[in-house]
C-alpha cells in the first residue's frame, strides 16, 4: 500500500514537473527571448542523446542488465527496425517488424 | 467564429492520419503498466498526469528497476525537456491567452502538435486561426491517447509473458531515434550517447543515463568546433 503510495507521489511529481516544462515559455512571453535562442542549438542535441541512452543499453543487453548478456537475436531485430525506420515515419512499422524478426529468430532456434 | 470552428475541425481532420503511430505506442504503454502488476486505474492516473509517452515508458523500466524516486524524476524532465522547445514556439500565439486556456493548452502540447503546427502553412495564418487549429490537433491527440492507452490495458492482460512485448519499448524509441538523426552531428550524439549508457550502465541509481546523456550533448556542442579548429591547423 505504502508502495502504491509512493507511485503516485512520483506521478503526481512528474506529471506537475512536465506541466511547468511545457507552459515555462508560454507563461514568461516576452522575457525570455534571448535564452531561447542562445540554448536553441543545444536543445536540438537532446533527443538523440535521450533516445539512443534510454534504448541502446536495452537492446545489446538482456533484463537484468546486472548479468551483462548479449542477446544477438535483439541486435538483429534492432537492425530490422532501424531499416524500415530509415522508410517509415511512423513508429509502428519499425516496432513490429523489429518484434516478428525477434519471434521468428527465437521460433526457428527453439 | 465560424472560420474559428472551421479551423478546430482541420486540426482535428490532420491529425487522422498520425493515429496510426499513436494508437500502438499508447497500447504498448497500457499494456506494459499494467505487466509491471500495476492496477488499470493507477496506469489511467499516470497517463493523465504524465501525458508524455515517452517519459511513461521511462518510468516504466525505472521503477521496474528500484530506481530511487529522485533519479526517475530527473530522467523523465531530461525527457521531456524537448517540451521546452515547443512552449517556446508557441509563447508567441498562447502567451497572451487568458490563464485557463493558457493552462489547458499547455498541458495537451505534444511532439504531434508541433510537427503539424509548425509548418509553414500553419505559420502563414493569423493568431486567432492558429490557435484554433492548435486546440484542433491538441485535443483530438489527447482523446486518441487516452482511448489507446486504455485499450491496452484491456488488453494487456491477456497477453503472454514470453512474447517479450516489453522489448517494443526499446524498439519504439530506436524508431524514434533514428527518424530524428537529421544530420552527422546528430549521429554522433547519439553514438557518444550511446556508448556512453552501454559504459556506465552499472553506476549506481541508473545514473549513468544521465552521465550517457550529458557526455552526448556536450560532445555534439564542443566537438565540432574543436574538429574545425584541428582542420585550420592543418
Amino acid at each position: 500500500m505504502s508502495d502504491n503510495l509512493q507511485l503516485w507521489l512520483l506521478f503526481v511529481a512528474v506529471g506537475l514537473g512536465t506541466f511547468l516544462i511545457r507552459l515555462s515559455f508560454i507563461q514568461f512571453h516576452g522575457s525570455a527571448e534571448a535564452l531561447i535562442a542562445r540554448s536553441k542549438h543545444v536543445l536540438t542535441l537532446l533527443p538523440p542523446a535521450i533516445l539512443a541512452a534510454l534504448c541502446i543499453p536495452a537492446i545489446v543487453f538482456t533484463r537484468p542488465l546486472t548479468a551483462y548478456q548479449p542477446d544477438y537475436f535483439q541486435w538483429i531485430a534492432a537492425l530490422i527496425a532501424i531499416l524500415i525506420a530509415r522508410f517509415s515515419r511512423s513508429v509502428f512499422w519499425p516496432v513490429a517488424g523489429g518484434m516478428i524478426c525477434l519471434w521468428l529468430l527465437r521460433y526457428l532456434t527453439s | 467564429m465560424k472560420d474559428d470552428r472551421k479551423q478546430f475541425w482541420l486540426g482535428v481532420r490532420d491529425l487522422l492520419p498520425l493515429m496510426s503511430g499513436v494508437l500502438p505506442f499508447g497500447l504498448i504503454t497500457g499494456a506494459t503498466g499494467m505487466s509491471l502488476g500495476m492496477d488499470p486505474g493507477m496506469v489511467v492516473g499516470m497517463t493523465a498526469l504524465f501525458f508524455a509517452g515517452s517519459a511513461q515508458l521511462a518510468a516504466y523500466s525505472l521503477i521496474q528497476d528500484n530506481a530511487p524516486f529522485i533519479i526517475i524524476v530527473a530522467t523523465t524532465m531530461v525527457i521531456n525537456l524537448r517540451f521546452a522547445i515547443y512552449s517556446a514556439s508557441f509563447a508567441p500565439i498562447l502567451g497572451p491567452l487568458p490563464k485557463r486556456y493558457r493552462f489547458s493548452l499547455a498541458y495537451i502540447l505534444s511532439d504531434q502538435v508541433y510537427g503539424l503546427c509548425s509548418m509553414p502553412v500553419q505559420m502563414a495564418k493569423n493568431r486567432s486561426e492558429r490557435i484554433w487549429y492548435l486546440a484542433g490537433v491538441a485535443l483530438a491527440l489527447y482523446v486518441t491517447w487516452m482511448i489507446s492507452v486504455i485499450l491496452g490495458i484491456v488488453l494487456g492482460a491477456g497477453i503472454p509473458a514470453h512474447w517479450s512485448l516489453e522489448f517494443t519499448i526499446p524498439l519504439a524509441f530506436l524508431a524514434m531515434l533514428v527518424t530524428t538523426i537529421t544530420s552527422r552531428l546528430l549521429l554522433m550524439v547519439a553514438v557518444i550517447s550511446g556508448c556512453c549508457a552501454i559504459a556506465f550502465q552499472l553506476l549506481p541509481f541508473n545514473s549513468g543515463f544521465i552521465v550517457a546523456v550529458v557526455a552526448g550533448v556536450l560532445g555534439g556542442w564542443l566537438l565540432p568546433g574543436w574538429l574545425k579548429m584541428r582542420g585550420t591547423h592543418e
